[in-house]
């Protein structure tokens, strides 16, 4: 690797390779010139197409199992290697529907597969690598989480208790996470309690990568019909076409508030625009110009004609007192009105709410879901193994695009 | 709480880097594998055949020419794409896409003319142009069937790897911190020696004029340099080193061999030399001991950025290589949009072919992992990869 040009001159950081991955799939030999004598046609038949083969090569390298979930455009399987049972892995296989004719390889897909295979850290989640089938479909070799995902927690009042630790520990990783999206220029969009899955040693991993979009060029108009409806900012209501990570801080804003109070903070019902934006003037303040210059301007900027001043720190702390004054702080910079005075992903982590007391609890202490009895009984429906055939079925195809709702 | 990401670090964790990264050598013996294993293939297919006319070499294109026939495609790529008003991200997406698919594909085994068409359609769907098939079809009066039967083949050859990191908004950042620098606003950054704003912009002013054959249209002023015409001198080298970044960057090989700053550097270093010298000091400090390196590799990538021939190959060059294509294309190859058909119809799940077949295919796949080897290196058993080595 010696001679590997690959390396910044503008950065004094002599070339390496990248830090260790467990990365399932063949890694690239770079390989000298001297050993690369000419391919030698042997008496086998010679394949048309060593690409195809590579894929075969490692859509065989796993047992698949018993289904672990399905979502609106996947469904998701327990999987290992077949040369070493205990290495689990979850295969995400992509439903085929009707739109194919009209898109070919869907959006979800495509975002999903380009951005994951571009970020390696540890709280979110691993692609290890890609395969189709046959039947052209794509499969997802991810790394599995056992352990569900935070909304199961939060809604979970029963059975489940947390502190404001633990409140820490969580929103830190995922913090962590959403930072290292941006340094990447990578714009999640669709953050909230269900997308943040949970590690077998309980860390939480950002997840579902189907909205995401890279941010590079910041000349280039972007849809502002995404994000779950419950989790979006204000500055998407109005139709800014322009925006960056600020739109994922307010996501991970309502997620802490949600942690904190177990309930989702803008429930707007019925699920409409009109009803977010009433929510968002309520709970936090009228947009206007005095606290948003520019508001007034942006294509959609509509408020109910009663104004609500911006809430005070009072407010705030009379509904969120348990995560203390430094935390209520951080969440009130986080659901800023403004995108331009809104924190951004790494002026969150800069706050000094994480190193004030109490510490962010110890992996091993954070709780787990609590029923295994429900995934048992689910289990219980199939045989080992047997792979449910549902090949053909498909909700609604634009759901994603509409329905902002998923209110599971 | 924060850990400081440099650019560099995240560049290496990227599939362009991880994957897609060579020296000049492991290129060229890339290609040259492919390029045999291709002719290798077509030799045995005639045989075969029955067609044992002892036939020559000559009737299969020669490496160079399928280089050339790739280039002429992202040529179209490029025309289609501009076509469309589409984005500079798109267009470079896409060349990058035709020329992965072809460092392990051969031309006569997928020729490019029913390629290119899909590696464009799939740039846009990754860069969030919002087009149908059939729309972009008929705007290109091509066939929806053709363009989405080949898109799976594109995926595999491309690894399932589909970003491609460019060198613009880094370009643009080095904009902005010149006409930072330039206005005085700036004082050199760490790890070099400490200047004030105003000493910084004072060697600006004194910087020695752009040589000539320099790629910037900056002509210096009569009379003494302000600030306003340093702004104009870092524009014009922008402008310049942009262009550089479009159809020289994107067509030859520098994207495998260089890093997008490296390229973007390149590029400016062509545009305006004593200004890139002065913006690469502000960064690497004199006594670095990777900076005779990284200066001589922003050399050569210079140096191929400016050996980009505009010029291809005449209509009568182009016809005669099709022709040529034609009578050696790889023949089981041919019907891509029949066989995604026929996929599409009857997939067979791999979990349930039966004891016979898997078996046979079990056998077909030890017997053609080496030829694999021999291209992307061995895999790694059991998943207890490291790193790549
Ligand atoms: N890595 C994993 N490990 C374990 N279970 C998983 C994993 N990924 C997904 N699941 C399970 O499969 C379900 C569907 O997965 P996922 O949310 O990725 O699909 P989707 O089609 O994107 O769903 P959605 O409708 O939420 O968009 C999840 O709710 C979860 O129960
Ligand atoms: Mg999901």
């Amino acid at each position: 690797m010696a001679e590997h040009v690959a390396k910044s001159p503008a950065l004094d950081v002599p070339p390496e390779p990248p830090a260790k991955r467990i990365k399932l799939s063949p890694q690239p030999k770079k390989q000298d010139a001297d050993d690369s004598g000419p391919a030698s046609p042997s008496a086998t038949p010679l394949v048309a197409d060593l690409a195809e083969q590579l894929d075969a090569q490692e859509r065989n390298k796993y047992v698949k199992g018993k289904k672990l979930g399905s979502g609106q455009y996947a469904d998701v399987f327990s999987a290992y290697l077949v040369t070493d049972p205990t290495q689990l892995v979850a295969i995400k296989k992509i439903k085929v529907g009707a739109e194919v004719k009209e898109m070919g390889i869907s959006y979800d897909s495509l975002r999903e597969i380009r951005f994951l295979q571009e970020l390696d850290h540890p709280n979110i989640i691993k692609l290890y690598s890609v395969f189709s089938t046959k039947n052209q479909n794509l499969n997802l070799v991810l790394e599995q989480l056992p352990q569900g995902d935070l909304l199961k927690l939060i809604q979970d009042t029963q059975n489940i208790s947390y502190t404001p630790a633990d409140v820490k520990a969580w929103m830190l990783m995922l913090m962590r996470a959403v930072h290292f999206c941006h340094a990447n220029f990578i714009l999640h969009r669709d953050i909230k309690p269900n997308n943040l899955l949970i590690a077998a040693n309980g860390e939480i991993k950002l997840a579902d990568f189907g909205l995401a979009r890279s941010f590079a060029d910041p000349y280039q108009p972007m849809t502002y019909n995404t994000i779950t409806i419950w989790y979006r900012p204000p500055e998407l209501f109005f139709q800014a076409q322009f925006y960056g990570g600020a739109v994922d801080v307010w996501s991970c804003g309502a997620v802490f508030a949600e942690l904190i109070s177990r309930d989702v903070l803008f429930r707007a019902w019925p699920e409409s625009e009109m009803n977010m934006v009433k929510l968002i003037c309520e709970k936090v303040g009228t947009p206007t110009e005095e606290n948003w210059p520019g508001v007034s301007k942006l294509k959609g900027y509509v408020t109910p004609t009663e104004i609500q001043p911006v809430r005070p720190k009072d407010y705030w702390l009379a509904n969120f007192r348990t995560i203390g004054e430094i935390g209520v702080d951080l969440l009130m910079k986080m659901l800023t009105l403004d995108p331009k005075v809104r924190l951004s992903a790494e002026g969150v982590l800069k706050h000094e709410y994480w190193t004030s007391a109490p510490r962010p609890s110890k992996l091993e202490a954070l709780p787990r879901k609590g029923g295994g009895i429900e995934v048992m009984g689910e289990d219980l429906k199939r045989r080992g193994g047997e792979v449910p055939g549902k090949e053909n079925e498909r909700g609604d195809k634009v759901a994603r695009k509409i329905d902002f709702g998923a209110a599971k | 709480m924060t850990t400081r990401l440099s650019e560099d670090d995240i560049y290496r964790t990227s599939t362009q880097y991880r994957l897609w990264s060579y020296s000049p050598a492991q290129l060229a013996a890339q290609r040259k594998k492919t390029h045999e294993l291709a002719i290798a293939r077509a030799r045995q297919n005639a045989s075969k055949d029955g067609e044992q006319n002892g036939a020559s070499d000559l009737e299969y294109l020669t490496e160079e020419e399928e280089l050339q026939l790739v280039q002429r495609y992202c040529g179209n790529i490029r025309s289609v794409a501009d076509h469309l008003k589409w984005p500079m991200n798109v267009k470079t997406t896409a060349v990058q896409y035709l020329k992965r698919f072809y460092l392990s594909n051969s031309c006569m085994t997928y020729p490019p003319k029913e390629i290119y068409k899909t590696a464009l359609f799939l740039a846009s769907k990754t860069e969030a142009i919002h087009i149908t098939v059939p729309k972009f079809a008929a705007s290109i009066s091509a066939d929806a069937d053709a363009i989405l039967a080949p898109e799976y083949k594109v995926m595999q050859a491309l690894r399932f790897t589909l970003d491609v990191r460019q060198p613009f908004r880094g370009l643009k950042g080095a904009l902005m911190e010149l006409m930072n620098m330039a206005e005085g606003l700036m004082g050199t950054l760490s790890n070099t020696e400490q200047k004030t704003g105003k000493e910084v912009q004072a060697a600006m002013l004194a910087l020695k004029l752009p040589p000539p054959g320099s790629k910037t249209p900056w002509k210096a002023p009569s009379g003494t340099l302000t600030p306003t015409h340093l702004n104009d001198r870092i524009r014009a080298a922008y402008d310049a080193a942009r262009h550089l970044l479009d159809a020289p960057a994107s067509l030859t090989d520098a994207y495998f061999l260089y890093t997008p700053s490296q390229i973007l550097l390149a590029a400016l270093h062509l545009s305006d030399e004593p200004l890139t010298s002065f913006y690469l000091d502000t960064k690497l400090p004199t006594t670095s001991p990777h900076r005779s390196k990284i200066l001589s590799t922003i050399q050569s990538g210079a140096e191929m950025l400016a050996s980009y021939n505009p010029k291809g190959m005449s209509k009568e060059e182009r016809d005669a290589l099709e022709k040529k294509l034609d009578r050696c294309r790889d023949p089981t190859t041919k019907d891509l949009i029949k066989s995604h058909a026929a996929m599409k119809r009857n997939g067979v799940e791999e979990g349930k072919l039966d004891e016979e077949k898997s078996k046979r295919r079990k056998l077909e796949r030890e017997k053609s992992s080496k030829e694999m080897d021999d291209l992307f290196g061995p895999s790694l058993a059991g998943g207890k990869a490291n790193g790549n080595g």
